[in-house]
């Protein structure tokens, strides 16, 4: 990874290489986007556009911030009980003194906090991840039902109209997410982050600050699962202790969807945002074909063995070709 | 009351805001015809009607009987040729997907929501969307905050638990250690059943709560909590159960470890009401009837229909006790095993129950 140069012949020839284990994943994913405006065609004006992308929105950041960590060799279960920290701790600071802008900051701080707090035990006590985020997602769930022991709170209505109403803002925001994320990967640190996660011993002897490149993406990865939670509190119009709690799973499986590798340097960022997108949309399309709930419990199940296994069948047909 | 009245002024307002054309229309319908169109109704969806039913979780026993009541009124109403089709969703637990679920059903353009909420709160910005769209949206079991509904049907919960405290106060006579037993934690309906009792446990000091358990609302894992406590507490007296079949755990925990059964409170779940009998325990069960879903539907329809409903609909706890207990063991074979064994109902019933002011 470290041979990435600012040569751009190379640069565009990794790139090339990367996405092509995905191109699979791009198909199955254009063909449900496909399918879901044939079937609702409402999703191509602004409103319905903008809808769609709200309820996908908070699953895109999360398996982000769970790629994130994967790419880097590591794992989050805590990611559920901090979204719902997040929401709540938005919904309990929004009526203070500080307002609205101070709430987004305790949001932030708190999921920076949390997350430096993570890494640091894992990378300085070299305690297996999977256990420390398990036990602080313990944590983190009780801290959340004693901020706010039953759904409640406050946020503003306009916070809720801007970022959950009928304008796009939210993909919007996907899309900054996104670039910002693009930019970091440019960084030394950003770059170590995979290194790290792809062969520790050799970035480390590379000069790259592994312990450290550990502690920066637990911590950003906190960061951007309490915005997710912020985001679920505005959308939602509330903060509620437990609301979180799917999302630890589904982030997972979205990243894995995405070709994110459990061993740490395997993936694409895009890849795990495209596997996200494909959970989302799957519920919409499977309402709109008038599944059965039951039916849709083995639809879900055999979409997503399809979509990892369709890019496997055409890597071997490529390779018999 | 209180939430009756917010209804009523929610309804007032949404139609002060639907603009003075629609308002004056609704003013000379009113008058004319002295009922009130529904709140959310506009009047302008004819039968027959598709009917989209949001569940939050469908895999628990209780909800799919509930299920099972929705469905039997469905094909009640399409006999009659007021309902066409019902949509069926299963949000997994994930309240976030019911949010989609309840959108999609926007998009899908249904003409009437039934929904079990998944969070009192999440759903409330999404909800008010449908109810803005002219769709009849009828919330039972599990309330949303919201008023922007056509009609919000439950029983109380805080009675529930007040019920239950009042007969473990009565049957202990003030005085004994008990265990608590909850729902799970940060669940509304479990969190008002627990405050519910609290007065009545406040009111007899001689009650010592030795401690208390949140788990889920079945058999198993109640079970298991209960079992611990027993190795930890030699002395208790009663067991406050506070829904689903935790109490049939408790009981089994006590059975297992050869402890003498003390008096508990439950629910209509079939396994504790079998082993009520069975055991020969002092026992108190009420229940959250099933066919709460088969009454939202009718009352869906019945607000599509241009008629007056009630914001609130409180149905009354029917209280299973010794008297009462042979009436629903005598029907235990109707149910799951598994399952709750709920009163009887019909449409006499609900039309009473839509008549109430």
């Amino acid at each position: 990874m470290s041979a990435v140069s600012s040569s751009g012949w190379l640069y565009g020839a990794i790139q090339r290489r990367r996405n092509r284990g995905l191109g699979g994943l791009y198909l199955v994913v254009a063909a449900f986007l496909i399918l879901y405006a044939v079937l609702f065609p409402g999703i191509l004006s602004v409103g319905g556009f903008s809808k769609f992308t709200q309820n996908w929105f908070p699953l895109a950041l999360v398996t982000m911030a769970q790629a994130l960590l994967m790419l880097n060799g590591g794992i989050t279960l805590a990611i559920g009980p901090l979204v719902s920290l997040g929401a709540v701790i938005a919904a309990t600071t929004m009526d203070g003194m500080f307002g609205v802008p101070g709430g987004i900051l305790a949001v932030a701080l708190t999921g920076l906090a949390i997350g430096t707090v993570i890494g640091a035990i894992v990378a300085h006590l070299r305690l297996p991840a999977i256990i420390v985020t398990l036990a602080g997602s313990f944590i983190i769930t009780g801290v959340a039902l004693i901020l706010l022991p039953r759904p409640g709170g406050f946020i503003p209505d306009w916070l809720s109209n801007t970022l959950a109403g009928h304008t796009p803002v939210a993909f919007l925001l996907l899309v900054v997410v996104l670039l910002l994320w693009k930019a970091f990967l440019a960084t030394p640190l950003g770059l170590g982050i995979y290194a790290a996660g792809d062969n520790p011993v050799g970035a480390f002897r590379s000069g790259v600050p592994v312990e450290r490149a550990k502690i920066a993406a637990f911590a950003l990865s906190g960061l951007l699962t309490a915005l997710a939670g912020l985001f679920v509190a505005a959308q939602t119009g509330s903060g509620d202790p437990v609301i979180g709690a799917p999302f630890t799973l589904n982030s997972i499986a979205a990243a894995v969807l995405g070709g994110v590798g459990f061993l740490g340097g395997k993936g694409t960022m895009r890849g795990a945002i495209c596997g996200s997108l494909l959970l989302s949309v799957m519920i919409n399309v499977m309402f709109f074909l008038g599944f059965p709930p039951v039916a849709q419990y083995v639809a879900q199940g055999l979409i997503i063995v399809g979509a990892v296994a369709v890019p496997e069948l055409l890597k071997s047909w490529r390779a018999r070709r | 009351m209180k939430i009756f009245e917010n209804g009523l002024s929610a309804s007032l307002r949404s139609r002060l805001l639907a603009g003075a054309a629609a308002a004056a229309t609704l003013l000379v319908f009113s008058a004319g015809t002295a009922s009130a169109a529904a709140n959310c109704i506009k009047g302008d969806r004819k039968a027959p009607y598709t009917v989209g039913w949001a569940n939050i979780y469908s895999v628990p026993t209780w909800m799919k009987q509930t299920e099972g009541t929705i469905a039997a009124e469905v094909e009640e109403l399409k006999k009659a040729g007021l309902v066409k089709d019902l949509m069926i969703t299963d949000a997994q637990g994930n309240a976030q997907t019911q949010i989609q679920h309840i959108q999609s059903m926007i998009d899908a353009n249904v003409d009437a929501i039934v929904v079990i909420a998944g969070s009192s709160n999440a759903l409330d910005r999404v909800i008010s969307d449908a109810c803005d769209k002219g769709i009849a949206v009828v919330n039972f079991d599990s309330l949303v905050n919201t008023d922007k509904v056509t009609a919000k049907i439950n029983t109380d919960s805080a009675e529930w638990g007040a019920g239950a405290a009042k007969w473990l106060a009565d049957q202990l006579g003030g005085k004994g250690k008990i265990i608590v037993m909850n729902g799970p934690a940060g669940i509304s309906v479990s969190d008002d059943r627990r405050k519910g009792a609290q007065p009545v446990l406040d009111a007899n000091p001689g009650l010592e709560i030795i401690t208390e358990t949140n788990t889920e609302y079945n058999a198993a894992p109640a079970q298991e909590a209960m079992t611990s406590l027993l190795f930890a507490n030699p002395e208790i007296d009663g067991v406050l159960s506070l829904g689903g079949a935790i109490s049939a755990g408790s009981v089994m925990a006590f059975d297992r470890q050869g402890r003498e059964q003390v008096p508990v409170t439950g629910e209509n779940a079939r396994q504790f009401l079998e082993l009520w009998k069975e055991k020969g325990l002092k026992g108190w069960a009420t229940m959250q009837p099933n066919w709460l879903g088969a009454l939202s539907v009718y009352t869906a329809v019945q607000a599509l229909e241009g008629k007056d409903v009630p914001a609130f609909v409180k149905v009354p706890l029917p209280v299973i006790d010794d008297s009462t207990i042979d009436s629903y063991l005598a029907r235990a074979e109707n149910f799951p095993a598994d399952g709750y064994i709920y009163s009887d109902y019909d449409q006499a019933l609900f039309d009473k129950l839509l008549a109430q002011k």
